[in-house]
């Protein structure tokens, strides 16, 4: 057990690591000191309480949605389409908080149908995988297209705020918006929720629920987890609907924590950041919410360290790439160096 | 291949291997100090309970495993073989006990993946190759048919002539006739013997006496990672090699079987006009009926991929039947789903124990209470308790003899034995009144053997109804009250222990009536 916790984090080091390497090799080609790159990345990041909050408001919906994505790798049902499922949850939430105008139901009931968005939205691509054994890769990804389209037809013609000129819904009502916890920043309770409470509930189903139990068994051998009475067509629908359920909710966060309208940008991607971050994390809460404070970081830190050395920002998208790969190639090269004696595992 | 290797047996040592030594980061010493030579155009068989070293010695030979000391040298040069792509080059052919094939694709396929044919891809080229190959030695084979679609046998076949399109001249057989049937046995080691003849040298890795004793040249004992002795079957018998294999034991751990008797009989299991599609669509499993009774073992004989598969897995659930009933006491229960079959006192050993029996990823514990985690006091149904499953995995462990550690070791790291107890100890642990057995010795030594042996009496004479369905003749013969011949998906005919007879059953098997 010990010796697998520590491999994962030898892979997740080791592809920083590579990760890192190679992105200085595009710094120098620049002309650009990668180390001095990485100072400022860091320093926007964390170089003072703002903008560590910032940090952690940009890791909220992040952490949120990979959590979620956790429960569906780990029985390999390869949820791509966090993203629409994210949307279809924002969407939802932010019509209700609408329609249900100031009450002290507001807030509880449209987050409660932000999960619904998300989880309904995830029950179509698994409803297709269970019983009609469709590959869940294809449909949750094309799925994505569909929602975010739709999403912004509503917002441009049927939800359209008759105040702004942006394809955006109206305000929500205030009693539907998390409180600020610390005056004059963004440090809103949607963080407390993820970090406090979302994360604590998804590691302790992971480790402690037979639920958990059931994942990783169809995981890791679905033909015994059949054999041995598991209804693995069940698991897999629900382990999909739950990490969508999730997405939902982190669109909502974001629309009730910092936009407070639902506008077709709420999301720049982070249903894919997901991913890199629940395979870095290794699909375990502890590794996904060290992961998701890393990776905001990077893309915090990359806006400073794009303005002070005049670097493209776009170094985010391409560091998320690089990280991608060397999770997943990194598994194979330390069990190959474990196995040829370089390294003891 | 063979063409440029005299066919003449000579003394020339085409492999030794000297000073062998590795230990797995566990601490288990699996090879120790092993030195041994196999000559020109033998069959040299290596013998050894499971965890004897044999495995390992051929993980390390084909490139597989680095060994932590110890020199290889093939053909009198001295060799570092540090990956399977060398040993290939120098000839060293291994066709590993679980086998490398993909389901998916078709012989050819599978043995032109194997080759290095360049960049483009001449199916017709490596046809013509298996075909030569195939024709001298006299293998049948349907190279269009997909892996999947091939019984056990064949697969093996298919494994054999991809090594031999590699042009490997010493091959090694890990545990080969395990998957056998009686009759399959016999043509397999009229391969075998045809290899030889063309110059082939063959090291075969058995635990079973009788094999190594027929086919062999030379005979070389395996125990706890080391060589015991190399003798030839001319100069020893079954008892010393027996007793060489298992080291100091008394005879009386071996028990004998006797007839047991059956009276006030329930029935536990009734299955009546049942059929049953394979992955291809075809009838596997032809208007089947039989009962089982409450203590009693029933075998089916028969040749792998006669429908026991389907039958198997149409009772276990994991297969719709098209057309039939299966009643468990008085419910039928066809179309039930795995779950409900457990709950309805059905326990399955399953022959694949690597892929069907354990989540190899998974600890001793974890596997442990597979099937009983929501029961009480592993689980109040939502939330698990650990502990009791550690304490509860310690006491099983100790009661059927599972070596490791400790409960949370990952399966990966057992012994095929030690995986086949933790089976049968996860399948006794809920309250099962019918066991379906299906090869429970396949790849076993004689001590496992021996105890699943013991275990399946002991649960008879305890009055659970057992289908014991076996590709093992003499197994059959030795446990079962009585036994029904499968064919091409029927029942052929039922032999009551009083009546039973080898060759009657043999020929059935082969669709031969009597």
């Amino acid at each position: 057990m010990s010796s697998l916790k520590l491999l994962g984090l030898y892979r997740a080091l080791f592809a920083i690591i590579l990760t890192f390497l190679i992105t200085s090799i595009f710094f120098i080609m620049s002309n650009t000191n990668p180390i001095l790159a990485y100072y400022y990345i860091f320093v926007g990041a964390f170089g003072n309480i703002n903008l560590i909050i910032e940090t952690f408001v940009r890791a909220t919906p992040i952490l949120i949605i990979s959590l979620g994505l956790a429960i569906s790798f780990r029985c390999k049902v390869w949820n791509i389409g966090a993203e629409g499922q994210l949307y279809m949850g924002a969407m939802l939430g932010t019509i209700t908080a609408i329609v249900l105008g100031e009450s002290y139901f507001t807030f509880p009931i449209a987050f409660i149908m932000s999960l619904i968005g998300g989880a309904l939205w995830a029950s179509i691509p698994a409803f297709m995988k269970s019983k009609l054994g469709i590959n869940e890769v294809i449909t949750t990804f094309l799925m994505n297209f569909i929602s975010i389209n739709f999403i912004q037809w509503l917002l441009a013609f049927p939800f359209k705020s008759p105040e702004t000129l942006f394809p955006e819904s109206d305000r929500i009502p205030n009693s539907s918006i998390l409180p600020i916890l610390i005056p004059y920043t963004r440090m809103h309770l949607g963080i407390i929720i993820a970090f406090l409470l979302i994360l604590p509930l998804i590691h302790f189903i992971i480790t402690k629920t037979t639920f958990g139990f059931k994942l990783k068994a169809i995981g890791e051998n679905p033909e015994a987890a059949r054999y041995a009475g598991i209804d693995v067509e069940k698991i897999l629908f629900l382990a999909l609907v739950i990490s969508g359920a999730l997405a939902g909710m982190a669109g909502f966060i974001e629309v009730a924590g910092i936009q407070f309208r639902m506008r077709p940008t709420i999301s720049p991607g982070y249903g894919y950041t997901g991913i890199v971050i629940a395979l870095l994390g290794q699909n375990n809460p502890i590794g996904i919410a060290l992961a998701s404070i890393f990776i905001a970081a990077i893309i915090n830190g990359s806006s400073t360290m794009s303005r002070m050395l005049n670097q493209p920002q776009g170094i985010v998208d391409f560091i998320q790439g690089l990280l991608i790969i060397f999770v997943l190639a990194s598994d194979y090269i330390l069990k190959y160096m474990s196995r040829r004696g370089l390294i003891k595992l | 291949m063979s063409s440029q290797i005299p066919s003449f047996f000579s003394n020339d040592i085409v492999l030794h291997v000297e000073g062998i030594r590795k230990v797995y980061p566990n601490g288990v010493i699996a090879n120790d100090n092993v030195t041994l030579s196999v000559f020109k155009g033998e069959i040299h068989a290596i013998l050894g309970e499971n965890g004897a070293g044999k495995t390992t010695l051929v993980n390390i030979i084909a490139g597989c495993i680095k060994p932590d000391a110890g020199e290889i040298y093939v053909n009198g040069k001295k060799v570092n073989i540090d990956n399977p792509r060398t040993a290939t080059k120098l000839g060293i052919g291994v066709v590993h006990q679980h086998f490398i094939l993909i389901p998916a694709l078709t012989v050819i396929e599978n043995i032109a993946l194997s080759l290095d044919s360049g960049f483009k891809l001449d199916l017709n080229k490596v046809r013509e190759k298996i075909l030569q190959i195939s024709s001298l030695l006299n293998l049948k084979i349907d190279l269009n048919a997909r892996i999947e679609e091939l019984p056990v046998g064949l697969r093996q076949r298919v494994e054999i002539l991809r090594v031999l399109c590699q042009n490997a001249n010493i091959l090694i057989l890990d545990e080969p006739t395990s998957v056998l049937t009686p009759i399959e046995v016999e043509e397999f080691f009229r391969i075998l013997r045809n290899l030889k003849e063309k110059g082939c040298s063959i090291i075969l890795i058995t635990h079973k006496v009788k094999e190594a004793l027929s086919i062999s040249d030379r005979i070389t004992i395996m125990r706890k990672g080391k060589v015991i002795k190399t003798l030839t079957p001319k100069e020893t018998n079954e008892e010393e090699l027996t007793l060489l294999i298992i080291g100091e034991k008394q005879n009386s751990e071996f028990i004998s079987l006797t007839e047991g008797n059956n009276k006030n009989k329930e029935i536990l299991l009734l299955v009546n006009n049942l059929n049953v599609k394979g992955d291809r669509g075809e009838l596997s499993v032809k208007n089947v009926s039989f009962s089982l009774y409450s203590g009693e073992i029933l075998g089916i004989a028969g040749v792998a991929g006669n429908g026991q598969k389907e039958l198997i897995e149409a009772l276990t659930g994991l297969r719709k039947p098209e057309s039939g009933t299966i009643i468990i006491r008085g419910e039928n229960v066809i179309n039930k789903k795995p779950k409900s079959l457990i709950k309805k006192g059905m326990a399955y050993i399953p022959e694949d124990r690597i892929g069907r029996g354990v989540i190899l990823t998974m600890s001793i514990a974890e596997n442990a209470i597979l099937k009983i985690f929501e029961e009480n006091p592993f689980s109040n149904k939502t939330i698990m308790n650990r502990n009791s499953i550690t304490d509860y995995t310690q006491k099983l462990m100790k009661k059927f003899g599972i070596i490791a550690p400790n409960p949370n070791i990952e399966v990966r790291a057992l012994s095929g034995g030690n995986i086949q107890r933790l089976i049968i100890a996860r399948e006794l642990s809920y309250n099962a009144k019918i066991l379906i057995a299906e090869n429970p010795t396949a790849g076993l030594d004689v001590r496992a053997t021996d105890f699943t042996h013991r275990m399946l009496l002991d649960l008879r004479s305890k009055g659970m109804g057992i289908l014991l369905v076996s590709a093992d003749l003499d197994e059959l013969l030795k446990l079962s009250d009585r036994i029904l011949v499968m064919y091409n998906g029927k029942i052929m005919k039922e032999f009551n222990r009083n009546e039973y007879d080898i060759y009657k059953i043999a020929r059935l098997m082969l669709g031969i009536e009597v």
